[in-house]
């Protein structure tokens, strides 16, 4: 059974919420997932809570503008065709669709409340 | 749902036909999710909220689509797309183009199947679905070290590090809801420590632990983290960090006392000082000094530290603040009106009030459930069944027992969750006070009450005791009202009671027998054990106490060395007693037997003691009762057991449930049996058997059972993916039936439903059971025993007793003419004995009792019989009263000659005291004689076989001797098997029987004798001489035979004893006195014994130095070397 753990090769620490965890795996295949491509190179592991094996998890990549390591949990960062931190969201918030705008908006408020 | 664009004509997303068709694109074989998975079913229910979804977004997006696109900026150098769409959010793909273009090429021969667009919007739904659940697992981690992070340990993890890497040894000690059990194991695992060993004072903590540190490191499904209890094992060579019980340590370092396989031991609940753990740390600090690399971490509550860190030479100290939040204490002391008498049982009034006060205080919505500490199982049946009765009148709770004998499977249920508007109430002994942690208990009641253990040296027996609890466990207790909120603490006790508390409880190892761990203690070579640096040292006389009963047991010869069965003993995880029974059943060919005896004695009781007033319980368990004792109704149950499991697998539960029995009990004697099994076998006791069996099985047959064991670890794989997914919501009638419960067990409808929800785990028994045992073989040996004859029961009675030896007692007198349940019996140290309810002799005394009209009345009270019995037992526990409980009858006279470590005479052997208190008359000389002559030979010859065959055992045993002699030959065995069961069976003397009075035991010998002191017989047997007895008076003829020193004794030589009596072997016919004649017996053998064929060479020589020795005769001054018989017949030539 623990051979689909896979071997660690290193941690992940998210550069943002400092969330860390060891990871199995870098890129885009995740092993043993046939047709399925990540559309970036991500950082990941077995799913943790999945009891079928050969499930992945992905943990996070890094932001395609400042480089930074950063977790998916949206506090720390967004997938939009590619993978931005929220800063860098921050900075250019003009060029995200509206959706994402608004949604950062509601996240600043929720926060200052 | 029906799409009719496209080229599809009637294509229907709801039909399963239309979904298998996709199927084939997205979940083949091999696939991320595959088609019949538990993730594709959930993926269609999914689909179906996403169409619904995105059709109404649809809807309501078409109004707002030209508003957004007016809002898109024009600069864009990041390249995002302008016009959002949702799928630009996820960043997984899922790539079929293979399977599509192949179905490109049939759809243009038969277009039914999906079209491109039905393939687009099952792929972007998977897409959506992929995502969804990388979410939902993302959360759960954050979730999880969000909690982590927050745990008040968190804090000092690179503290705690740092100490571990530059000390050897280091304290950590941190009040409940710190974490530091769950947490530090896997800080030293994160932090590179890769063979951790975290020690765990009981199994259902190591269990819960490995569990949740599994999940916690991420692991849940792996086996980096395991855990070890004495039959179950999770470990595998992936394992890193292994949970188990002080005393599997204690065995792994009697095999390996470097305690190579650790780099690091964690000994948690260090405060709680078992006796296991007092030991362990003595042992660790001698390690630490012999290996530097070795790291030890001390886990404790805020309790002592100060003791433990200068143990440990002045070990550093890591103290984390614990992490409770206010808890409100309320006392309530129980009104003396309510207080129980010893004798009655608990009034539940006190409690049910707690109850009824939290229901009028606090809204059934605000959650919190209560924690209800009582001293004892008996308490906790009590309180179960008055709160059982509130919950179902009221419906808002859920009552839960929790102690330690109840099977795994019932004390996880205390940790499922109640449903919504309910609250649970968990009734438990002191177990939850600190190592099983239960969340969500919001209020906590506390009686106060302990019941511990402990050991009156004097009487040899146990004694259950309540006593107050220490302060320290007070807090322990009212701290688990506060571990996830504000909380009540009902105190039943006043505030004045607390104060009067003892600070601590009481180390363990100052209350309890401290015969398994002196033992322990010899088998590691830990020397003196008076020596020991304990870190709190018992009192030398218990210690002593243990020394002298472990002598008289065999088990250390009179220097304190372990001898070869002393050492044997130390190897098995069970009692001195049980142990001697396994060695000795080894010898005869009653192995199997004595094994399911040994397995059963070792583990709690099968029968459910509510079951004991069913009466279709007791029908259906009557064809398994014995009336010759306990351990032969528990080996009659177990075989019928095995043949059930033989013929209907799984259908055993039903049948255990039929008869009132606990089937977990069964399963754990199996496995205790097989480890016997093999343990002797180690020892080379046991002639490994079975091989012709095997070979004999072909190949088919083979091919079969491999096939059926894969198929059985495919389904115990299964069963542990299925574990732990969830906690269950519990069903209202929860607890309603179960053991402990004082309801029928039988109700039919809550029955019905639990046998539903029991069906897995009985499956999951089950196949553990197949995987463990071979079932044929297991029920060869049940049948085997099953049709035992009268003659091996007789003897295996005769080895429970001489194993369980000196636990024997006798009926009172008065027995027959008292009622069923005053009957009364006495030991040695201890008057006034009951048998427990449960054993077979409490529903049938008239067993025990002399038939009337086989004695025949010799005057006042001297009833002389050649029926009367004694009782050999497993346990005396003083509870109430002093119970003894698993006990075998057999006849006196024939047991205590063969067992007794004393048996005394006077001169014509018509008056015999046994371990003087026993006396036993008989009226006719003659006749008086034959018993204590045969029982003299037997003796030696089951000594000297006993010997042989332990002094042939394995090389651990051997080391201690220094000698590997013959085996003993099956010829030899099969004569004193013979013997033995004669003398059993066919003994037929009339005696009286009689317990002495203290004083009158010590009025009981004649004392030293001066005059007679230059006189010496030769010995009765070779290597033994018969000296005059320098405290009893008269000659002591063997170890514990000790001739003509009591009382009423005659002259020594006195002529008057002599009378004319003829061999049976040799045909001598001449006046001897008792002693001569038995002296013949002992060494006249029939003529064709004395040549056995079978290797001469041995048997001669031992003949020669056991018949003959040197007689100097003072009448001729020769020297001779003389047979006895031949010296006896030199002496009267002179005499004549
Ligand atoms: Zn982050
Ligand atoms: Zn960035």
């Amino acid at each position: 059974m623990d051979t689909s753990e896979g071997t660690v090769i290193g941690v992940f620490t998210c550069e943002q919420c400092d969330l860390s965890s060891p990871y199995t795996f870098y890129g885009q295949k995740p092993p043993n997932t046939r047709a399925i491509v990540l559309l970036e190179e991500c950082y990941g592991m077995r799913d943790p809570f999945n009891p079928e094996r050969e499930k992945f998890l992905v943990l996070g990549s890094k932001c395609c503008l400042c480089k930074k390591t950063v977790c998916v949990g949206t506090e720390c960062s967004i997938f939009y065709t590619k993978r931005f931190c929220l800063p860098c969201v921050r900075e250019h918030l003009e060029q995200f669709p509206e959706q994402i705008q608004m949604e950062l908006a509601k996240k600043k408020t929720a926060k200052k409340m | 749902m029906c799409d009719k664009r496209g080229d599809t004509q009637e294509w229907d997303w709801g039909s399963p036909q239309c979904r298998a068709q996709l199927d084939e694109v997205f979940f083949r074989q091999h696939d991320y999710i595959q088609a019949r998975g538990a993730e594709h079913a959930e993926f269609w229910t999914f689909f179906e909220r996403f169409q619904r979804f995105k059709a109404k977004k649809e809807m309501a997006g078409s109004r707002e689509g030209k508003a957004r696109k007016k809002g898109a900026t024009g600069a864009a150098d990041l390249g995002l797309p302008k016009e959002y769409d949702p799928r630009y959010r996820i960043n997984v793909s899922v790539r079929t183009r293979d399977v599509e273009d192949r179905l490109e090429g049939s759809r243009r021969r038969t277009p039914t199947g999906p079209g491109s667009q039905e393939i687009a919007e099952c792929r972007l739904a998977l897409l959506h679905f992929l995502d969804f659940t990388q979410k939902q697992s993302f959360g759960k981690l954050v979730k999880l070290r969000r909690e982590q992070r927050n745990l008040p340990i968190f804090q000092y993890r690179d503290r705690i590090l740092d100490l571990v890497r530059n000390y050897p040894a280091v304290v950590v000690a941190g009040d409940t809801g710190c974490g530091k059990s769950t947490q530090v194991p896997q800080y030293l695992m994160s932090s590179g420590f890769s063979h951790i060993a975290c020690t765990q004072p009981r199994r259902i903590a190591c269990i819960s632990l490995a569990k949740r540190v599994s999940m916690e490191s991420l692991n849940q499904y792996g086996s980096k983290v395991g855990y070890q209890i004495r039959f179950e094992t999770s470990r595998t060579p992936a394992t890193k960090l292994l949970f188990l019980t002080e005393g599997l340590l204690l065995r792994q370092l009697q095999q390996d006392g470097q305690l190579s396989r650790y780099s690091v031991v964690v000994v948690d609940e260090v405060h709680e000082r078992h006796l296991h753990c007092d030991f362990l740390l003595g042992v660790l600090r001698s390690l630490l000094s012999q290996r530097t690399d070795m790291r030890l971490v001390l886990m404790s509550a805020t309790i002592n530290i100060a003791l433990f860190s200068s143990y440990f030479g002045g070990a550093p100290v890591l103290q984390v603040p614990g992490r409770l939040f206010p808890i409100q204490v309320i006392y309530q002391p129980i009104p003396p009106e309510e207080q129980a008498s010893r004798s009655e049982k608990l009034d539940p009034r006190p409690y049910l009030r707690v109850l009824q006060g939290i229901d009028q205080r606090y809204p059934a919505e605000e959650r919190g459930d209560l924690l209800l500490f009582l001293s004892g199982m008996a308490e906790i049946s009590t309180i179960l069944e008055a709160c059982q009765t509130y919950a179902s009148h009221t419906g808002r709770w859920i009552i839960l027992p929790l102690h330690s004998t109840l099977s795994i499977a019932q004390q996880d249920k205390v940790f499922d969750i109640a449903p919504p508007g309910v609250r649970k109430c968990i009734i438990s002994t002191n177990i939850a006070e600190t190592s099983v942690t239960i969340d969500g208990v919001r209020f906590v009641a506390d009686s106060g009450k302990v019941k511990e253990m402990s050991f009156d040296p004097k009487a040899k027996m146990q004694r259950l005791q309540e006593f107050w609890i220490s302060r320290a466990s007070s807090e322990q207790r009212k701290g688990r009202a506060g571990r996830t909120g504000p909380g009540v603490c009902y105190r039943l006790y006043a505030e004045s009671d607390y104060e009067a508390f003892a600070p601590y409880p009481v180390p363990e190892i100052h209350r309890v027998a401290l015969d398994s761990l002196v033992l322990q203690m010899k088998s590691m070579g830990l020397g003196d054990p008076r020596s020991f640096p304990f870190i709190d040292p018992p009192p030398a006389s218990s210690i002593q106490t243990a020394i002298t009963y472990l002598k008289q047991q065999g088990a250390l010869d009179t220097r304190g060395e372990l001898t070869p069965i002393g050492r044997l003993l130390s190897q098995l995880p069970v009692d001195v007693v049980i142990g001697k029974l396994l060695v000795l059943g080894s010898l005869f060919n009653l192995v199997e037997p004595v094994l399911t005896i040994a397995a059963a004695l070792s583990v709690q009781s099968p029968f459910l003691r509510t079951a004991q007033h069913n009466p279709d319980c007791s029908t259906a368990r009557q064809p398994l009762n014995s009336d010759l004792g306990d351990p032969f109704t528990l080996l009659n149950t177990f075989n019928a057991w095995v043949q059930v499991k033989g013929e209907r697998g799984g259908g055993s539960r039903k049948w255990c449930r039929r008869r009132g029995l606990e089937e977990q009990r069964l399963y754990e004697m199996a496995n205790l049996r097989r480890q016997f099994k093999e343990l002797l076998k180690s020892h080379g006791l046991l002639e490994e058997g079975g091989q012709d069996r095997v070979s004999a099985e072909g190949r088919a047959q083979r091919r079969e059972r491999l096939s059926e064991r894969q198929r059985l670890h495919q389904l115990h794989r299964e069963h542990q993916l299925q574990e732990g997914r969830r906690r269950k919501v519990l069903r209202l009638d929860e607890g309603a039936e179960g053991p402990s419960s004082g309801s029928d067990t039988d109700t039919p409808p809550s029955a019905s439903k639990d046998q539903e929800g029991a069906a897995n785990s009985m499956d999951i028994q089950e196949v553990k059971f197949k995987l463990r045992h071979n079932v044929s073989e297991l029920r060869e040996a049940a049948c085997a025993s099953a049709d035992m004859s009268s003659r091996q029961t007789a003897l295996l009675r005769l080895l429970l007793c001489r194993g369980l030896y000196p636990q024997l007692a006798l009926p009172d007198e008065h027995n027959a003419t008292r009622k069923d349940s005053e009957q009364v019996f006495h030991t040695r140290n201890k008057q006034g004995i009951v048998i427990h309810p449960t054993s077979v002799f409490a529903s049938d005394p008239e067993v025990l009792h002399v038939p009337e009209h086989e004695s025949s009345a010799l005057g006042a009270g001297k009833e002389e019989s050649s029926k009367h019995q004694l009782l050999a037992f497993v346990t005396l526990l003083e509870t109430n009263r002093p119970y003894v409980s698993n006990c075998v009858r057999l006849p006196v006279l024939q047991a205590l000659l063969l067992v007794a470590d004393s048996v005394d005479s006077n001169a014509d052997c018509t008056r015999l005291v046994l371990d003087g208190w026993v006396e036993l008359g008989m009226a006719d000389a003659e006749a008086a004689l034959k018993p204590l002559s045969s029982a003299l030979t037997l003796r030696a010859e089951w000594e000297r076989l006993l010997q042989a065959q332990l002094g042939h055992a394995g090389p651990a045993s051997t080391s201690g001797l220094g000698f590997t002699g013959p085996k003993p030959a099956r010829r030899e065995l099969d004569k004193l098997r013979e013997g033995l069961v004669r003398f059993l069976l066919y003994t037929e003397v009339n005696y009286s029987l009689k317990r002495l009075t203290g004083l009158q035991a010590q009025n009981l010998y004649v004392g030293p004798q001066v005059g007679h002191s230059e006189l010496t017989l030769p010995p009765l047997f070779p290597g033994m001489q018969s000296e005059p007895d320098p405290v009893k008076g008269g000659l002591r003829i063997t170890n514990y035979f000790t001739y003509n020193c009591l009382c009423d004794s005659k002259d020594l030589y006195s002529e008057c004893l002599r009378t004319f009596w003829s061999c049976p072997h040799c045909d001598l016919h001449m006046p001897f006195t008792p002693l001569e004649r038995m002296q013949h017996e002992a060494t006249c053998r029939p003529a064709e014994e004395q040549q056995p064929e079978e290797d001469p060479d041995t048997v001669k020589t031992a003949a020669s130095s056991s018949l003959t020795r040197l007689y100097h005769c003072d009448v001729c001054n020769k020297s001779l070397n003389l047979t006895s018989t031949e010296i006896l017949r030199h002496k009267r030539q002179h005499l004549a």
